[in-house]
């Protein structure tokens, strides 16, 4: 852009209509210029804070822990293949043995090898997690935004159902969900997300309410847009790094209620998940007969997926909001 | 009593971003004798702010001084913390700029009072009630009612906070008083108040008053000598009335004009700048006789806690094609929300007739919008109004994109931004708001309503939140665009000067009411109603030390 500066540096003191010279200096396309320097500055914006994340080592460690689990989830089939989950085929493995060379996270009580249960449950554990935050983020968004922008019956209609939906037990909730529909991914995907938007769509409520009453979005109306115009324009970009941030913050919870649920033998019995492992462990006692690998590899999967979301999403927040990089 | 002398001040600012160290002031010596007044006059990012503050050593950490401030003889740099903090109120004492945000929101304005008792009691007021008994004689001082000492901080009027503020300010009966920019927020009736409150206290008791502003008139009408600041440095200093009104440094000069006087014909019609807008077309528009806009018993209410409130009570208005028409009044006389009704942004009782080019106001959304491309509105704050995520190119082209305009929106954009004088309006397109000046946002702001061509301006405040020598720039481009394009502008101002500068017919507005309305040279050279006579008289002048003297 810099190099056309002296063209247009040049003033015209005969034009008196608003754009007069534009059209003769500039190239032949002059209405791609406006699209390409918007996405140069957004491209620009996208690298400043790539930089900021690589600074940032707590984040890149969850990021390098988070990237490891999705590619051992990825790979399960080529690494382990699904005989090895099979139970009949197992029939000469030793039963709860303990971490060694041979077994190198112990066997559970069929004689299987607690890795590649690890490996085949991280599949479903993270596609729920991210499934489930997906379906909640979309939801809570879209009715944050509504309540906070639409005043009056329509806004106050959303809000009741928000405070519904949080004031009901969300465990509960996904329980009787699950226990009504079809067994399956797709119902624990389901339960989680529709009990989990709400606390969302509260936060982006209250970010849409304070940017609403900026004089930016007074000045828009005043240039005559409407709500479609607010709302996607204005609204939806100043929420969505909010949004970003707390997805990351919710994968981990939704991770750990799947967990809950399959461990309470809700989830699908026929697919692994870590939150079945642990309820296998519970069913054979593994803690109070000395099987401690039974009951803490799955754990610690679980606790290392959940934190390197957690740190993550730390990242993005601070990003986000430069205020909190200090603290 | 204490004297206040800054010696060879130097203050740098330590910083490790690119700009390396910033020098705030340098190499400054100023005298404050006991009992002496002494205003600083400077634009922003002069210093003078930063001086003030290193008298109490409030400076941030990252800032270094050297010379000496010398407070009763004592350099402050050598008391040690609890010396510091005995002289700060006791003997010295701040009213900062913005009382609306130096008040906590959540306690009683009394009880405020009573705090800076508690911590700087001299041992006077040791007891509970006799505190309580100083609060109520410092509202009495500051003349507040005594009732006022219950009330929170968004129940009082700026100009109340600001009397708390001082109140809070005499508490310890300090011998020095240093007011920073005390009302730069309030409109001239409240501002006449408050500063004759301060000389008042001045002459009574003695105390030693600095002052920093931006308006030299504002100075000159307290204090006894001046000092101007640019960059850092001390151009010029001497009796206000010298200073004032046969300044000897060009700078001067241009922030004594920046101001304009009443009646003074030279400045009428003709804002003073360096940057004076280009006027290109041989036979400039002028007022004609075509009615634009034209508003008949125009009514406004509001729900409020208390009831129905009525804003804007049966008004009438005329605004004919390349007029300038300024709304004058205090702040709560409804202005703004004339404003917005005009524009169709706020519902109007019925009976209210409104009119735009002959037909009446649309009141359908998509109606509403192709009238909103004819008439644009410039809201108070540029900063607030522009999206701080979106660049200059963005923020123009909005209003083509809402309207549905897709030809040629690169070229609108460049002729809109050189329109605002904003030039090489391409070296602009890429910057964010948080990187150019308030002068530059709000040509931003004006270039995004005149892509649209439109063919009425209404603009609230447009000068209220900038510098004196940009104030000069902007209205100067309105008077060139109405001279080039012949539009019309409907300006909205607490300022008498500013009608006087660019504005063909003036009408002033008191409690939603119009008291009087005609040409600007008529109604303020020759005011009928006793309040345009009030509002002219509190406009502050050059020089005149009035306020001090008329007591």
């Amino acid at each position: 852009m810099s190099a056309n500066t002296p063209a247009e540096a040049a003033p015209g003191p005969s034009s008196n209509e608003p754009n007069p010279r534009g059209s003769e200096t500039r190239g032949s396309t002059p209405a791609i210029d406006g699209a390409k320097l918007i996405r140069e500055r957004r491209l620009n914006n996208a690298k400043k804070n790539w930089a900021l994340f690589r600074a940032d080592v707590p984040a890149l460690i969850g990021a390098v822990v988070l990237l490891f689990f999705i590619v051992i989830a990825v790979a399960a089939p080529i690494i382990a293949p699904e005989s090895m989950l099979d139970v009949t085929k197992q029939l000469d493995a030793p039963r709860y043995a303990p971490p060694s060379l041979d077994h190198p996270l112990g066997t559970d009580g069929l004689g299987r090898e607690l890795w590649v249960r690890i490996l085949w449950g991280a599949r479903v554990s993270i596609l729920v997690g991210v499934a489930a935050t997906v379906m909640s983020m979309v939801i809570g968004t879209i009715m944050g935004l509504a309540a906070g922008h639409f005043t009056g019956l329509f806004g106050g209609v959303i809000m009741r159902i928000v405070d519904f939906f949080i004031v009901l037990p969300s465990l509960l909730l996904a329980i009787v969900l699950s226990s009504v529909l079809e067994r399956g991914v797709l119902t624990i995907v389901i339960a989680i997300g529709l009990t989990s938007w709400a606390s969302t769509a509260r936060i982006v409520r209250s970010q849409t309410l304070s940017v609403e009453s900026r004089l930016y979005i007074e000045r828009a109306r005043i240039l005559g847009a409407g709500h479609r115009h607010i709302l996607f324009r204005h609204l939806l970009p100043a929420v969505m790094p909010l949004v970003l941030a707390n997805t990351t913050l919710t994968v981990g919870g939704a991770i750990i209620a799947e967990s809950t649920l399959s461990f309470l033998g809700l989830g699908d019995t026929s697919k692994e998940s870590w939150g079945t492992i642990l309820k296998n462990s519970m069913d054979v006692s593994a803690a109070t007969s000395g099987y401690w690998w039974y009951v803490l590899t799955p754990g610690v999967a679980i606790l290392l997926v959940v934190l390197a979301f957690t740190m993550v999403g730390r990242a993005f927040e601070a990003i986000i909001n430069p205020a909190l990089r200090s603290r | 009593m204490t004297d206040l002398s800054f010696e060879n001040v130097s203050i740098t600012y330590r910083s490790s971003t690119d700009r390396g160290d910033v020098i705030a002031v340098s190499d400054v010596s100023l005298d404050l004798p006991a009992g002496a007044t002494l205003g600083i006059a400077g634009e922003s990012g002069s210093g003078k702010s930063t001086l003030i503050m290193s008298a109490l050593r409030l400076l941030p950490k990252s800032a270094r001084l050297d010379g000496r401030v010398l407070l009763g003889g004592k350099d402050i740099k050598e008391l040690s913390f609890g010396e510091i903090r005995a002289v700060r109120w006791a003997q010295a004492s701040i009213v900062f700029q913005g009382a609306l945000h130096s008040l906590n929101p959540v306690r009683e304005v009394g009880k405020q009072i009573i705090e800076a008792l508690e911590h700087h009691a001299k041992g006077t007021w040791t007891t509970p009630e006799k505190r309580r008994e100083r609060m109520f004689g410092l509202l009495d001082e500051v003349d507040l009612e005594r009732a006022k000492a219950s009330a929170y901080p968004h129940e009082l009027s700026g100009g109340q906070k600001q009397r708390i503020m001082i109140a809070m300010a005499l508490a310890c009966e300090p011998d020095i008083i240093i007011a920073d920019e005390p009302t730069t927020a309030l409109d001239v009736i409240v501002q006449k108040q408050i500063l004759s409150g301060l000389a008042d206290l001045v002459a009574d008791r003695g105390i030693s008053l600095l002052m920093i502003s931006h308006d030299l008139a504002v100075l000159s009408a307290v204090c006894a000598n001046l000092a101007i600041m640019r960059h850092g440095e001390l151009v010029e200093y001497g009796p206000s009335d010298e200073v004032c009104l046969q300044p000897q440094v060009e700078y001067t000069k241009q922030l004594a004009g920046a101001f304009p006087q009443i009646g003074d014909p030279e400045s009428r019609l003709h804002p003073r700048t360096l940057k004076p807008a280009e006027v290109h077309r041989a036979e400039p528009f002028a007022m004609s006789e075509e009615v634009v806009l034209e508003a008949k018993n125009l009514s406004v209410s509001f729900d409020t806690r208390r009831g129905r409130e009525r804003a804007v009570r049966g008004v009438d208005l005329k605004l004919r094609r390349a007029e300038i028409l300024a709304v004058v009044g205090q702040s709560g006389s409804g202005k703004t929300t004339l404003a917005r009704s005009l524009l169709g942004l706020q519902e109007v009782e019925p009976g209210s007739q409104l009119a735009f080019a002959g037909s009446p106001l649309p009141r359908k959304a998509k109606a509403l919008r192709t009238f909103r491309r004819k008439v644009q509105m410039i809201l108070q704050d540029p900063s607030g109004s522009l999206n701080p995520k979106r660049s200059v190119y963005e923020a123009v082209v909005e209003g083509l994109r809402v309207q549905g305009i897709r030809d040629r929106q690169y070229e609108r954009v460049i002729g809109a931004l050189e329109a605002a004088e904003l030039t090489p309006a391409a070296d602009y397109l890429e910057s964010i708001p948080q990187e150019l000046s308030g002068g530059q946002r709000q040509r931003v702001v004006i270039a995004g309503a005149l892509a649209l061509e439109p063919q009425l301006l209404i603009a609230d405040e447009p000068v209220a939140s900038l510098d004196a020598s940009v104030r000069g720039e902007i209205l100067s481009l309105f008077l060139a665009l109405k001279k080039n394009l012949g539009m019309s502008a409907l300006i909205i101002t607490h300022d008498l000067g500013l009608a006087w500068n660019i504005a063909d017919t003036v009408a002033v507005m008191k409690k939603g009411e119009i008291v009087e309305y005609g040409e600007v040279d008529t109604v303020l050279s020759n005011p009928q109603h006793e309040y345009t006579q009030e509002l002219l008289a509190a406009v502050p002048r050059l020089g005149s030390q009035s306020l001090v003297r008329n007591e």
